[in-house]
């Protein structure tokens, strides 16, 4: 098992690095849309787009989101290394959640937030960066961070297009070693710390950052 | 034009610009990819029947036994929350037959997804019971019921209507989990997609064929467990 440890670092690195890309380029896409999605109208062609989109997302597995990415890329001419098609899957995947995660937190800030504003002689650009967007963003933070986890947990399936992220370093190991169950609990290992450590964060940002006091009404779209 | 007359000639079997999809195809595949639907539908709904089953005995356990059970359960959950669903199914696949448990790949995905799911149902089952009123469980102690009849007689029924919202949408999630069963060659909805695009090499359709029964599915899963929980809240 501690043989396994300095060849499943490089890996496990790989899997972080593909995490956190998608991570950040989901949380731009998923915050500035679903933000977006919070103002537009019903009927509105955007508004039509975006739920579509989040529904697609919300309703098919990662697994299958994977092997679309994998197989229709090349089809429209775009190739791609294995990494960046598992950047753009994980992103393609929780952007979808995101929006929903900025919409329900945006929708959830009461309308006499917004009016008060609009009253004391705002725009509507200053009325969602100086009063919504602030007080939105507080109750995604619990959201946006589970969100992380799931994120880190996802980019292990990615193993199926093989990339050589952990758990498919894990099982190259396996087929040559032999040793099944010592390296599972190896990955078991670098995971739990990774995820678990990401939800810790995650609670010190909620309590002490940005001190909610007590429990504050937040989202939970999962 | 010359694609148009192919078109015409071969209405539905040409991917040309007339017809981007290949209709035929897709209709031929259809009872094939059906039927590994409700494969996964039977290992999913097996699964979380089980998980809840295990997530009753576990949660009764933990409000019942000492801190050292209290704390082993908590790790538990831990675990089944941090570990991705995919290396889970990875133990189960090759720790099982270790400790000479020989499943066939149907009742190894069963497995594998009541672990993954039973964290998530202790979870569903201590928030209903915390949700109840503290007078149930304190009127019940006082009329003379053990800790055990007061969970069995008074409060787990009582949650039961309550954990129905939050049991369909963790349906729909362990059937997108069930799809990660795949990769141990279970032959469930995306193997079986899987194997007729590797067989034919025709990506696109099977891909919106393989989306659009998952769509239909878990979609369906989502807006129910949306309206039973309008309705229990009414």
């Amino acid at each position: 098992m501690l043989d396994a440890l300095p060849r499943l670092l490089p890996a496990f690195w790989v899997t972080i690095e593909v995490s956190a890309i998608s991570l950040a380029l989901a949380m731009l896409l998923g915050l500035s849309c679903g933000t977006a999605r919070a103002f537009l109208a019903k009927r509105n062609p955007l508004t039509w787009l975006m739920d579509a989109y989040v529904g697609l997302v919300r309703c098919t597995p990662i697994i299958v989101q994977i092997y679309a990415a994998y197989l229709l890329l090349p089809k429209i001419g775009m190739r791609l290394d294995v990494f960046w098609i598992g950047v753009i899957a994980l992103t393609f995947n929780s952007a979808g959640y995101q929006i929903e995660i900025a919409r329900a937190a945006v929708q959830s800030i009461s309308k006499g937030q917004t009016e008060a504003a609009t009253s004391l002689g705002l725009g509507w650009w200053h009325t969602i960066r100086l009063v919504v967007l602030p007080q939105a963003f507080k109750r995604m933070i619990p959201a946006v961070t589970n969100e992380m986890s799931h994120l880190v947990k996802a980019s292990a399936v990615l193993s199926v297009i093989s990339l050589f992220e952990l758990h498919k370093a894990a099982t190259a190991l396996q087929a040559t070693s032999f040793k099944f169950v010592e390296l599972l609990a190896v990955q078991a290992m670098l995971y739990l710390p990774l995820i678990l450590g990401v939800s810790r964060i995650a609670r010190y940002l909620e309590t002490d950052v940005f001190g909610f006091e007590g429990k504050t009404e937040t989202v939970d779209i999962r | 034009m010359s694609s148009d007359s192919r078109a015409r000639l071969k209405p539905w079997t040409s991917a040309s610009a007339m017809n981007v999809l290949d209709i035929q195809f897709m209709l031929e595949i259809l009872p094939k990819m059906l039927f590994a639907a409700l494969v996964t539908l039977e290992i999913s709904v097996l699964a979380v029947v089980f998980s809840i089953a295990l997530g009753i005995l576990l949660t009764t356990w933990k409000l019942l036994g000492g801190k050292v059970s209290g704390a082993l359960i908590q790790a538990f959950v831990e675990f089944t929350r941090g570990v991705p669903q995919l290396v889970q199914i990875a133990i189960i696949y090759f720790a099982l037959p270790r400790f000479g448990v020989v499943l066939n790949e149907f009742w190894t995905g069963v497995v594998a997804l009541t672990f993954i799911g039973a964290g998530y149902a202790i979870e569903i089952i201590r928030g209903a019971v915390e949700s109840l009123d503290r007078g149930q469980r304190e009127s019940a102690i006082a009329l003379g019921l053990s800790e055990l009849q007061t969970l069995f007689l008074v409060l787990y029924p009582q949650a039961a209507r309550r954990i129905l919202p939050p049991l369909t949408n963790e349906l729909a999630n362990v059937i997108k989990a069930s799809a990660l069963l795949s990769v141990i060659s279970v032959n469930e909805l995306t193997k079986v997609a899987n194997d007729i695009i590797f067989e034919y090499f025709v990506v696109i359709e099977v891909l919106i064929e393989l989306a659009g029964l998952y769509i239909v599915i878990i979609g369906g899963l989502i807006w129910l467990s949306r309206a039973l929980e309008k309705r229990t809240r009414a």
